[in-house]
């Protein structure tokens, strides 16, 4: 794993605010919706958990975890697609010499498309979030994990049922 | 003591439920926020009061620290699980001694002088209301079997 500086830009920064810089373009890539972009951003093998994300069926139970290109993007895709006006602000970023990124983020929407087990009611929603990131040497986004807070999520958008 | 050091102490001691030397680890004002709770104060009030209930809820608590890292301005970030049974009322649900294991994240931003003054954790409330068997979000004290 490379430690020392690397090149952004058109300057040598250090490895905190080359990564730093990479998540900050990741949220904005988000906000425009440019799910390509998003994925762009991060390596190939990069890998993805939504810590919370449990869609609890009659015989199993699926997580939102394994890898940006195939489980991220379809939920990014599927989220952009029920909130159309999603959107988010970040609101802090810590980082460490070793590409290790922790961004506090609101991310908020008016639901058009049931999503999930939440049906649509129009609702709109705003809920904080943490993400993890960890940023390569390279300037690329290797692994993404997220902690929210379902309970509000789903109270705002009208849904009271646990599952 | 890091503030690497001061984040496992801390962890080690929410595991031990022993309260009162957590607050020793803070500076006197020290804040917490407990996002999913939507409780934000002083550690000595909201943030113990959290944690004697967990302590006194889940005697069986187990801390395990997956991740770990400290930031350039002092703060330890660490993902964890907490894991242990129900052994009383815990945020209004009721007992029904159900297992638990739940995946948090927590950032302390630790002082030069090696104090935690600043304290915010994450976590999904409602994956907890499913390990702990409720239902309904406005019913939480109605739990299933």
């Amino acid at each position: 794993m490379t430690t020392g500086a690397f090149r952004v830009g058109t300057g040598t920064v250090p490895r905190e605010d080359g990564a730093v810089a990479t998540v900050r373009e990741f949220f904005a890539a988000y906000r425009a919706h440019d799910v390509e972009g998003m994925v762009d951003l991060c390596a190939d093998d990069a890998g993805f958990r939504y810590v919370p994300f449990e869609v609890w069926g009659r015989q199993r139970v699926l997580y939102g975890e394994g890898k940006v290109r195939t489980v991220g993007k379809v939920i990014w895709t599927a989220l952009i697609d029920a909130f159309p006006d999603l959107a988010n602000a970040v609101t802090s970023l810590r980082a460490d010499s070793d590409g290790n990124v922790a961004a506090e983020v609101g991310i908020g929407g008016t639901q058009a498309k049931d999503f999930g087990t939440i049906a649509c009611t129009g609702g709109h929603y705003q809920t904080p979030h943490l993400f993890l990131f960890h940023v390569t040497g390279d300037g690329l986004i290797d692994d993404i994990v997220a902690y929210w807070d379902n309970v509000g999520w789903r109270k705002q958008l009208g849904c009271l049922e646990v599952d | 003591m890091s503030a690497r050091g001061q984040a496992e102490k801390f962890f080690a001691l929410i595991e031990a439920g022993k309260v009162d030397e957590i607050l020793g680890l803070m500076t006197p004002d020290a804040t917490v926020s407990l996002v999913p709770l939507n409780r934000h104060g002083p550690m000595a009030a909201d943030g113990a009061s959290y944690l004697r209930e967990l302590s006194r809820s889940f005697p069986d608590l187990l801390v395990r620290v997956r991740r770990l890292f400290v930031t350039g301005d002092n703060t330890a970030v660490a993902e964890i699980t907490i894991d242990g049974t129900q052994a009383d009322a815990f945020l209004a649900v009721a007992n029904q001694e159900k297992h638990v294991d739940l995946d948090q994240a927590w950032m302390l931003m630790v002082t030069p002088d090696d104090r935690i003054s600043a304290v915010t954790a994450y976590w999904d409330q409602n994956q907890l209301y499913r390990r702990l068997g409720v239902k309904r979000l406005d019913k939480v004290t109605i739990t299933a079997g």
